[in-house]
């Protein structure tokens, strides 16, 4: 009877649970920014598993240790001891070979993602110029459509190709074809763009968190790194390696946009001619620097010396500089 | 009925030489004796943690709004860089080492550390550590910025262009740090294999030597690795030598591995001891033996090793080829089965239990929930492509602090209150403790849960200033973080007050199991009056069956009649 | 594994006894667990190495421009020279252990000084090396890992020759090596150990060119 009951509890508990970890496993697609590139897509894909799976893991131990902690508790003056169990070798097997089991398939299903997602390892440095095509014996969906994108992407035109600098403490963007260089990066939606990312004196984090990829930039290294860009907007370029003094200063824009416009803008930056931008880093040190002290940006702790800012990039084309003070 | 304990003269006490003070001054001299070592690590290290939080504070406060106004930002990478150095060489690593000091030797039996001098100088070396941490505020440009990874070219940056500046300073501290580590870890290594009381086989060993051990085998094996890369770092910034510095041709890769090899395994220097505390504070507020607790012990030996095999986890997003970041991927996933064993076997040993709510169970309780969690977002960590989105955002930091904070430091105060009247043979006041754990469970998750949303928006770690849509996280985290420091003041005026003043209450309030139970409440000197010699498993509750053969009765108030062999001698 | 250390007569009437059998049994197994602690530490000295020598391997496979400009190579005779020395000092401090634990003292103490003069021969070999080299250690990672590596080395022959010589002196202490010496031992062992790292470190920078 009393078995009967804790069956029917326990199953009432696991259905319960494994409801909660697809909601979960639903929800976590909002805790992200946009899925501005095809690689997005994958990792939230991934992420959604891992979530889903995390749940059920937490709520079904969280649920026993719970339920223990209300009704095993001690009575006030009962001080005899528990029932003297040390363990039960099979219960001890099959949570040792569950988890096991789990991880490798986790592992599994996280080395197909990334195959798919195509990241290019930094030892791939010298140019390659083919293009990474996606063996169809990857091609099984756990969620194709991303794929099937970059697969177009690669395969229908062109790969665009930018040279990414990054140094302490601005990023610039130069298109080798047309020969612009920018403060701001642009790039065609639906197309694979490679870029080659440089750094000129510490390492770099080149991180865009709408397209859910990073790579750290070495100095002395080209690094190639590729991605597929599917929907338009502004998003934000992060340095995700710490850097400096003004790291959390180097940041850049990303715009998305239609091919027509990609193609406008680049036209646009061409004819443009080259002129300081504003740099944000550069413009904090002046500030800093400025003894008089009567600008806004002092702050109520002064600091130490620091590396000087490179001067501000030269370039063909900057975004209209924020309303900063 | 012979009461030893009692008629011990008071001179054995204190020091083991004539004329040491028998005092509170013995806490401030060169102290061979490992209990007097202990609390020495435990108090200075705790100093250190309010130095390590009160930065932390100054940096949440600054992160309270989104641009970089309360602090140049110079400070506040100065801050995070002496919060993270401070935070591990000088509270969690010294803090655990001093529980082991203190608990070891008591818990197998022996009289004292393998090298009780060499135990004495490991620890006068960590205030030599700490001032040299503290005096880099100092000296010109301040103290180390680069972070506490101290990656290389940024921490070969020199803006003042002088030879002592505070990333010299930083390298010197952790050097030093390094060779009282590696002392420590030689002195528990052969205590521990050497020094284990008569009868004590390795699985009557309790499950937090094996723990400790398990830290300790990892500091021999790491350590090393990063004093190799540290020195290689100090002749760049000195004397100009090219190892990492690129634009001499080094490779600033290099020290990435060099460094992870042994400080990612330091994560686990510093969590198995809180798994051992875990191990060993359930058993005795459920009233039960610890569930598998083979499996438990050896499991710690598993982490040991594998933990060797996984530190390129932290360089997923940085310059690794392909097979490296797979191959590591299913090693650092693999961490995750002796984990598993370790938290399923603690469910299983309160199940059924007879749990008392102590303060000490409330912490090792609260400690295992959140470990559950930090292991869970450690899964998500291991795999690559999540990784590389969330590698140096604030997902990691909520991660690395739910396990330091939420498991590592909730352990260290389980075991702070569990061994209180061990240590000090009177009670903490019960009320107090009840607060501090709340505050701190609470604290926690308002600090380090905002966290994870925060950096799956992509918001990275160590920045000064960040974009608006963070705001909101932030505010929380920043609540969390001051409520965090808050509840440190009902500890230290519990700790304080209970030493002077709290009831006393013999020598096994818990009426616990273990050998460190069956000496008197503080110990005397040399520990046992006479060695035991053991019988049996280190759990027996329930079972009725005596512990050590050779002590008829120990004669110490208050002794459970379970744990003494009554008819037979 | 645990030493026999219970008190089979159980009869301890006030803490002095306690104390004079504590000490006893202490000064039983103290030497043991030196040897250990000890072996340990050697142990966990040789990932210092080991780092350095992965470090070398690392820069070496990956370095384009390994050699400094007008270096092709090093010399290899007189190292060789210097290796041989070295390796065979292994075996005269192995006798002079041997005369010790014979308790005869004044071969000991020869022996111990003959292993003295080999190791500072092989430091002084070293720093005539280092003197004739075409480079330094800031030209390039060559240089570099050249010097961090026979440097560290040859500060722990130094110290092994500071054991050498505080042993020697300790010989002179009448009685001081009655009741065991584990400080020669010890340093007989860390000489040995100073040797094989020497080997490694011989077969990595001069034999793979």
């Amino acid at each position: 009877m009393m078995k009967l009951r804790a069956i029917l509890i326990m199953t009432v508990y696991a259905i319960l649970v494994a409801m909660t970890s697809l909601w979960m496993a639903k929800q976590s697609y909002s805790w992200f920014p946009p899925e501005a590139a095809a690689e997005a897509k994958l990792l939230d894909d991934l992420f959604s598993l891992f979530t889903g799976l995390g749940t059920f893991i937490y709520l079904g131990v969280i649920g026993p240790f719970l339920y223990s902690l209300v009704f095993h508790r001690a009575s006030k003056y009962d001080m005899s001891d528990g029932p003297p169990i040390e363990g039960n070798t099979w219960l001890e097997i099959v949570w040792t070979a569950v988890p096991l089991v789990l991880v490798l398939t986790l592992s599994f299903v996280s080395y197909r993602t990334y195959e798919k997602m195509a990241v290019r390892g930094p030892m791939e440095l010298v140019h390659l110029h083919m293009p990474q095509i996606i063996q169809p014996a990857y091609a099984e969906p756990f969620d194709s459509k991303p794929q099937q994108e970059i697969q177009n992407a690669v395969e229908t035109a062109p790969i665009e190709q930018i040279d990414v600098t990054a140094k302490q403490w601005a990023w610039i963007f130069h298109y080798p074809k047309q020969d612009i260089t920018s403060t701001e990066l642009h790039l065609p939606v639906d197309r694979r763009v490679r870029f080659t990312l440089r750094s000129q004196d510490v390492l770099h984090g080149f991180y865009i968190p709408a397209f859910r990829l990073k790579q750290d930039v070495v100095p002395n290294h080209e690094i190639d790194f590729e991605l597929t860009p599917v929907k338009t907007g502004t998003y934000r370029l992060r340095d995700s390696m710490f850097s400096g003094t003004y790291f959390a200063a180097n940041q850049a824009d990303v715009v998305v946009q239609p091919f027509n416009e990609y193609q406008q803008w680049l036209a646009d930056a061409a004819a443009g001619s080259p002129t300081p931008a504003f740099n944000r880093a550069a413009f904090e040190y002046s500030q800093a620097n400025d003894r008089s002290g009567t600008t806004k940006d002092k702050v109520a702790v002064r600091g130490w010396d620091t590396i000087p800012p490179a001067p501000p990039p030269v370039v063909n084309y900057a975004p209209k500089r924020e309303q900063e003070s | 009925m012979t009461n030893i304990s009692l008629e011990a003269p008071e001179a054995v006490r204190g020091q083991p030489y004539p004329g040491a003070p028998d005092n509170w001054k013995r806490f401030f001299t060169f102290s061979t004796d490992h209990k007097v070592i202990g609390i020495q690590y435990i108090v200075t290290s705790f100093f250190f943690f309010l130095i390590g939080g009160t930065l932390s504070m100054i940096m949440r406060g600054e992160l309270i709004t989104p641009d970089a106004d309360l602090v140049d930002r110079t400070v506040y990478n100065a801050l995070f860089t002496m919060h993270g150095s401070i935070m591990l060489f000088m509270w969690t690593f010294p803090v655990l080492v001093g529980l082991g000091n203190y608990l070891v030797p008591l818990m197998i039996g022996a009289r004292d550390m393998a090298f009780p001098r060499l135990n004495a100088v490991s620890f006068w070396m960590v205030p030599v550590v700490g001032i040299l941490m503290l005096a880099s505020f100092l000296v010109p440009g301040g103290p180390s910025q680069s972070g506490w990874w101290a990656y290389p070219p940024v921490s070969l940056q020199n803006p003042t262009g002088n030879l002592l500046n505070g990333q010299v300073l930083w390298i010197l501290a952790v050097a030093i740090s390094g060779v009282s580590s590696i002392m420590g870890g030689v002195n528990f290594v052969t205590t521990i294999f050497k020094m284990r009381a008569p009868g004590m086989t390795w699985f009557r060993t309790p499950a937090f030597v094996w723990s400790v051990l398990g830290a300790q085998l990892i500091q021999l094996y790491g350590l090393p690795a990063l004093t190799g890369g540290a020195v290689m770092l100090l002749l760049d910034i000195t004397i100009g030598t090219s190892f990492f510095a690129p634009e001499r041709g080094g490779n600033p890769i290099l020290y990435q591995h060099f460094f992870w090899f042994y400080s990612h395994p330091a994560v686990y220097v510093m969590v198995l001891p809180a798994f051992g505390i875990f191990s060993e504070v359930l058993p005795v507020h459920a009233r039960k033996p610890l569930f598998g607790y083979r499996v438990i012990a050896a499991s710690s030996i598993l982490i040991t090793v594998v933990s060797g095999a996984v530190w390129v986890h932290h360089m997923f997003a940085s310059a690794t080829p392909g097979w490296m970041r797979i191959l590591f991927m299913v090693t650092s996933m693999l961490v995750a089965i002796p984990s598993g064993i370790k938290v399923f076997g603690w469910v299983a040993t309160i199940w059924g239990g007879k749990i008392r709510f102590t303060t000490p169970m409330l912490f090792a309780l609260g400690g295992i929930s959140n470990w559950l969690f930090a292991g869970i977002t450690g899964i998500f960590l291991a795999s690559v492509p999540i990784d590389i989105h969330v590698n140096n955002t604030y997902f990691v930091v909520g991660h690395f602090h739910y396990v330091l904070y939420g498991a590592i430091v909730m352990g260290i105060y389980a075991a702070i209150y569990h061994w209180f009247p061990k240590m000090t043979g009177r009670m903490y006041y019960e009320g107090l403790g009840k607060l501090h754990f709340a505050l701190t469970y609470l604290g926690t998750a308002l600090t380090f849960l905002p966290m994870h949303p925060a950096g799956l928006m992509g918001m990275p770690r160590r920045v000064a200033s960040y974009d608006l849509e963070f705001a909101y996280w932030n505010v929380l985290a920043s609540i969390g973080g001051f409520l965090l420091g808050l509840s440190t003041l009902p500890f230290i005026l519990n700790m304080v007050s209970a030493w002077i003043r709290g009831e006393k209450v013999g020598n096994n309030p818990w009426r616990a199991y273990g050998l460190e139970w069956l000496t008197s409440s503080p110990p005397t000197v040399e520990n046992f009056e006479e060695t035991p010699v053991v019988v049996s498993g280190p759990y027996g509750y329930g079972r009725n069956q005596p512990l050590v053969g050779n002590i008829p009765n120990p004669g110490l108030t208050q002794f459970p009649e379970s744990l003494t062999q009554q008819q037979t001698s | 594994m645990t030493a026999e250390r219970a008190n089979p007569s159980g009869e301890l009437r006030n803490a002095q006894d306690v104390e004079a059998n504590v000490r006893q049994h202490q000064e039983h197994d103290a030497a043991s667990n030196s040897k250990f602690g000890f072996i340990v530490f050697l142990l966990s000295e040789s990932v210092i190495f080991l780092s350095f020598f992965t470090g070398y391997i690392v820069y070496k496979t990956t370095t384009l421009d390994w050699y400094p400009p007008g270096v092709t190579g090093l010399e290899t005779r007189d190292p060789f020279i210097n290796t041989l020395v070295l390796v065979s000092s292994s075996f005269v401090i192995y006798v002079a252990e041997r005369y010790l634990h014979d308790k005869k003292l004044w071969g000991f103490r020869l022996f111990l000084l003959i292993t003295m003069a080999m190791g500072s021969y092989f430091l002084f070999g070293q720093a005539v090396e280092w003197r004739s080299l075409p480079f330094s250690y800031q030209s390039g990672l060559f240089g570099g890992t050249f010097f961090l590596l026979t440097g560290f080395h040859g500060l722990h022959v130094l110290t092994g020759i500071l054991l050498q010589t505080l042993m020697l002196g300790r010989s002179f202490i009448p009685g001081n090596y009655d009741n065991g010496y584990f400080g020669v031992e010890a340093t007989s062992l860390f000489w040995h150990f100073v040797d094989v790292i020497w080997i490694v470190l011989y077969t990595l920078i001069y034999v793979w060119q």
